[in-house]
């Protein structure tokens, strides 16, 4: 065990930030905010995940989370290339004023 | 085994990443882009031939440390998946010369997020499955927003991208918290460890938590509402392959999860009933007031999820096989009124209101005609497919005792001839108005993919023992 | 010959369909070439019908001619084909009735002259294919086939508001359809557990024992199917709007065939293959109280009609409820009456359709006030209606004076006060017949836009000819009828009351106990 910290700690802290995440996307107007907090929740994936790698002594986790990592650069990337093309069509990032199709 | 026996067993998926790298270099090269769909087409019909090739040689079996496993159920997907990357790609040409969007990386990307349909399918690991999807999800986000110049399909682009990150993330946390139950991300092993040891409330939080993953993957109630503005949005072939590839794919995994690593989570079955209803409901519900052919064929797609999931929910090896004809007989289907909407819609997507099918009977009567199969295929009229893939969703729920969700589904798709008649309505029972858009030449392309999946859905409705046959034997292995 | 033989429904079942290739092929400016081949087709299919006429054996239970072969394994669906007594009489009926209202139809329809008779063609097969089917599955998909020729039948041609029309009678059919189709699957996996094979076939099918509680689930199911089809009384709105919009010859065909399809399922299906909810005392109550509410309320509310079109429609509403209360009296008289009946009302109904359309079609109107004292000016349609109206509301010696009184004699034998209150219906029946023809027919041409009205032509009178002559064979010598009728009836007696011959001393199977007086000397044919 990585110091005296108990699994649960983790899950905790992972929770907490797929709460935040969660709240994020829902609450927040700002399309680069939405997208921050999707990314927490990533972050929030890889914690539990290599958590629980350690916990069991098991190496996929950390695999597992590597790839996330890579994977969130991955749709960040093409993220903001569709929110630039948007904010070149609209001349606005905020999510409330992407009215044209009804939601 | 050896590196080179391992990839024979994703030989499709290795063509089609050739193929697709290829077009990508050759696309500042070439100026006329045809050529380039061409060499997509190219690309998918060798990747046929080489799934041809792989069942013949009996390539079978697990490869990367049983990451994959090549088995009957994967290749019924692929195939699947590269007929109607073909049917999209041919239907396509015409399209983006009309909209002056052509660009190579159009096809690049079809033939990418085959690839990675294709993965999900093959997968049995969770990890491989999270990679295939994401794959195909981001080459399809791309491909959403692929009109540039509208702001339509920009925010298309957008509201798919960020409600489709939004569930993939929960479909991360439901696979961390199974991961952190079992210890393994392997399919058949997380079933053998949630069977032997005692169950936490973890692996029932992770099922749900997928569950939202996999079910707005589906389009299927309550996370359906991305599908109507998506479809509307998105460039009109590209809407088409969202129902048909993509969303077969997802049925893919969502069935090889379920049913082999959640299989002991008893508690998702009442999830699947009420998403199942609430899925043909709301889609049925919803398509009967739109105007736009478009969002109406969105919502009739969130209904036909509905209808698969009460296959699923039968937990059977006949519920699988129905899902499976049903998956093959929609994408025809759905396709084939997409690829008429495609054609149809005209430079810039300008018709694609219902009414614009106003006297289409008189002016282009064979267009009319086959959108008229497709419809009647989508109602569930027999000798059409959709009548046999719903007759064997609800025979399979029906065995499976499912009588209330039975009977609400058979309702339910008595409602939705509602909405598809009215097309044919404005189609044959009005006289065409003087507004109505000009009658364009049906280009040979076009054509051409209209015929083929005007035959696939009449072939299936006719002589459905074949591909009945080839779905139960893929769905054997959920034994 | 031996192939013919041996392939008689084929060729009768696709004869139609292969018209309607030919049609489709041919150049839709060349409309004439198009009715002649439409005709031409309807009238061989007509033609090769016949021979089942000559060589059914009346005497011979259970099915003939039948035909099998394999069509998708998995499901144990076959394509199986064969006619017993009922059937036969139901696919003359739709042979004949087919190719009269195709010729009907030669100046009626102006307008996409192609797609109208292609559609008449399929729709032909589909009704065809569903009193020939012996395979349960079969049967659904020409069931369900059919409602697309007859949506577009009634949505493209003729009717303000035909739309409206068209979708009810698509949504209302499809409705019932679908909770049959769950209805047939029960059977299907119960046949499965009871003996291990999966099969649609209703020859095996009928070997089931289901409990009483699941054979009054599935009936209902089938009801709802039915019922709407025949239509029974709650279900019956869908047929005025339908009628008054389609074309004329959709009418006969609609009234004449379509509406038999009901009954048919119920005498085919609902009666041998759940004998117990059939005779279920519930059951019968249930069915019998809606019978006879159709056949007063269908007679009432015919009076009232101001549209002569509208009128002949829920006329039919009151005639079917005749048929569904001689299936449920479930006695040989009340069941062969019933099929008689069925018949019978193809007969007058689709005569009365022809006739409606033959004054719209010179008048474009169906208002009856704006007609009076025809006869004065088209004498011999004066005679033919006369004849028709007088068949339809029972007179001896004409048709349907011999199905509603086997009826009534079927029904009697039962319950005294059923048929005390179906007579009522009879009653009503000659009161708005009587004064439907006394308001168009006799007294002064009070309109002066009916002075000019011509007289039938030659090809009005080969539609109505043909109908009112087998009108008088059935009134006058209707014994052929009821010997092939006698087998499949005893066997769907002996099947829903096990004991009802055993009580009689002397098994006499559907005899027509009363036969019109003249019948025994004149014979006609």
């Amino acid at each position: 065990m990585p110091g005296n910290v108990p699994i649960t700690h983790y899950l905790f802290l992972s929770t907490a930030l797929f709460t935040l995440g969660v709240i994020g996307v829902l609450a927040r107007r700002n399309i680069v905010i939405i997208l921050m907090s999707i990314e927490l929740i990533l972050n929030a994936v890889n914690i539990n995940l290599v958590a629980f790698s350690r916990h069991l002594a098991s190496v996929s986790g950390q695999a597992f989370a590597v790839f996330i990592i890579a994977d969130a650069a991955a749709e960040a990337a093409v993220g903001l290339g569709i929110i630039i093309a948007m904010f070149r069509n609209r001349g606005t990032i905020q999510a409330d004023e992407l009215d044209l199709l009804k939601w | 085994m050896s590196y080179g026996a391992q990839i024979l067993r994703l030989l499709p998926e290795a063509i089609l990443t050739v193929f697709g790298v290829a077009i990508m270099l050759a696309d500042p090269l070439v100026r006329r882009k045809r050529a380039l769909g061409y060499l997509a087409v190219g690309g998918l019909v060798v990747a046929l031939l080489g799934t041809v090739l792989m069942v013949q040689q009996g390539w079978w079996g697990p490869a990367f440390s049983g990451h994959i496993l090549n088995d009957p159920f994967a290749v019924f997907f692929r195939v699947l998946f590269l007929l109607i990357g073909l049917l999209v790609v041919c239907s396509s040409f015409d399209y983006l010369e009309t909209n002056a969007i052509h660009h190579g990386e159009y096809y690049a990307l079809v033939l990418f997020s085959i690839v990675g349909q294709g993965l999900m399918a093959a997968s049995v690991e969770l990890v491989m499955i999270f990679i295939g999807l994401e794959i195909s999800s981001i080459a399809t986000y791309i491909l959403a927003g692929f009109r540039t110049r509208d702001v339509k399909s920009s925010e298309a682009a957008l509201k798919y991208f960020l409600l489709g990150s939004f569930a993939t993330a929960f479909l991360l946390y439901g696979i961390a918290l199974i991961f952190g139950a079992t210890g393994t991300t392997h399919l058949a092993e997380i079933r053998a460890a949630l069977r032997a040891g005692p169950m936490g409330p973890m692996a029932a939080v992770a099922a749900a938590l997928m569950f939202v993953g996999f079910g707005f993957k589906v389009s299927a109630a309550p996370f359906q509402v991305w599908t109507p503005d998506v479809y509307e949005g998105s460039p009109s072939p590209v809407a088409g392959f969202m129902s048909a590839g993509p969303k077969a794919a997802a049925f893919a995994v969502f069935l090889r999860v379920y049913l082999t690593a959640l299989q002991p989570v008893e508690g998702w079955f009442w999830l699947l009933w009420v998403s199942a209803l609430l899925s043909m409901c709301i889609g049925n519900f919803g398509a009967l007031v739109q105007t736009n052919i478009k969002r109406m064929l969105a919502y009739s797609s969130i209904a036909h999820a509905g209808y698969v999931l009460v296959a699923f929910a039968a937990r059977s090896e006949l519920g699988v096989a129905a899902v499976l004809f049903y998956m093959a007989a929609y994408a025809a289907m759905n396709l084939g009124a997409f690829i008429v909407v495609t054609h149809f819609g005209g430079e810039g997507e300008r018709h694609v209101s219902i009414d614009d099918y106003t006297g289409l009977g008189h002016r282009q009567p064979a267009l009319a005609a086959v959108l008229t199969i497709f419809l009647l295929s989508l109602i569930g009229i027999p000798l059409t497919g959709g009548f046999f893939g719903k007759f064997y969703i609800f025979q399979a729920a029906l065995k499976a005792k499912l009588i209330g969700l039975t009977i609400l589904g058979v309702l339910n798709s008595a409602v939705a001839s509602y909405y598809y008649l009215r097309v044919i309505v404005v189609m044959y029972m009005r006289e065409p108005a003087p507004t109505s858009p000009p009658a364009a030449r049906v280009p040979g392309a076009i054509s051409f993919v209209l015929s083929v999946a005007a035959i696939a859905v009449l072939y299936l409705g006719i002589f459905p023992g074949d591909v009945l046959q080839f779905a139960t034997r893929s769905a054997a292995f959920f034994r | 010959m031996e192939f013919v033989r041996n392939h008689i429904l084929t060729i009768t079942l696709f004869t139609p369909l292969a018209g309607a290739v030919v049609v489709m092929l041919l150049n839709k400016e060349r409309i004439d070439a198009i009715r002649w081949v439409a005709n031409i087709f309807a009238f061989a299919g007509f033609l090769v019908s016949l021979p089942l006429v000559f060589w059914f054996q009346s005497a011979q239970p259970g099915f003939q001619f039948t035909e099998e072969a394999m069509w998708i394994p998995s499901i144990g669906a076959r394509y199986s084909l064969g006619i017993d007594g009922i059937s036969l009489l139901l696919v003359m009926l739709t042979t004949v009735l087919g190719s009269i209202s195709i010729l009907s139809s030669w100046t009626a329809i102006q307008d996409r002259v192609k797609e109208y008779y292609v559609f008449f063609l399929v729709l032909q097969t589909g009704m065809l294919g569903v009193f020939m089917s012996l395979d349960f599955f079969l049967f659904y998909v020409f069931w369900e086939v059919m409602l697309v020729p007859m949506y577009f039948l009634i949505g493209i041609w003729v009717g303000p508001n035909k739309l409206y029309a068209a979708i009810k009678f698509f949504l209302f059919t499809l409705f019932g359809s679908v909770l049959m189709l769950l209805g047939i699957l029960v059977l299907y996996f119960s046949y499965h557990t009871q003996f291990g094979a999966y099969t649609f076939d209703i020859r095996q099918l009928i070997s089931l024992n289901l409990p009483l509680n699941t054979q009054i689930w599935v009936f209902l199911a089938f009801f709802v199917g039915f019922a709407i089809k025949v239509p029974m009384f709650p279900f019956h709105t869908w047929l005025p709007d339908a009628h008054v919009e389609a074309p004329t010859a959709g009418s006969v065909i609609l009234a004449g065939v379509l509406l038999k399809m009901g009954t048919y399922g119920f005498v085919r299906f609902s009666l041998p293959l759940l004998p117990g909810a059939s005779a279920d005392s519930r059951i019968v109550k249930f069915m019998v109280a809606l019978s006879l509410i159709a056949i007063i309320y269908g007679a009432l509310v015919s009076l009232m009609q101001k549209d002569w079109k509208k009128l002949v429609a829920y006329s039919s509403v009151s005639h079917l409820g005749f048929c569904t209360l001689g299936l449920f009296a479930l006695t040989p008289n009340g069941i062969a009456g019933s099929v008689i009946q069925q018949i019978n009302h193809g007969i007058s109904t689709g005569a009365l359709f022809l006739i409606v359309g033959i004054v719209y079609e010179r008048r474009h109107t169906r208002e009856i006030s704006e007609y009076g004292g025809l006869s004065n000016v088209m004498p011999v349609f004066a005679t033919i209606f006369m004849i028709i109206t007088m068949s339809s509301i029972g007179v001896p010696a004409l048709n349907g004076f011999i199905g509603e009184f086997t009826i009534l004699q079927g029904t009697f034998e039962v319950n005294k006060v059923w048929a005390g209150l179906a007579t009522i219906g009879i009653v009503l029946g000659a009161a708005y017949m009587l004064w439907l023809y006394q308001r168009t027919m006799f007294g002064p041409i009070t309109n002066p836009k009916n002075e000019k009205l011509a007289d039938l032509n030659w090809r009005e009178l080969a539609t109505l000819v043909p109908l009112v002559i087998w009108a008088f064979w059935i009134g006058l010598y209707p014994k052929p009828y009821f010997r092939v009728l006698e087998q499949p009836v005893a066997q769907i007696v002996q099947r829903v009351r096990p004991g009802y011959y055993a009580k009689r001393a002397v098994p006499v199977p559907a005899q027509p106990v009363v036969v019109p007086a003249q019948a025994q000397v004149t014979t006609e044919k």
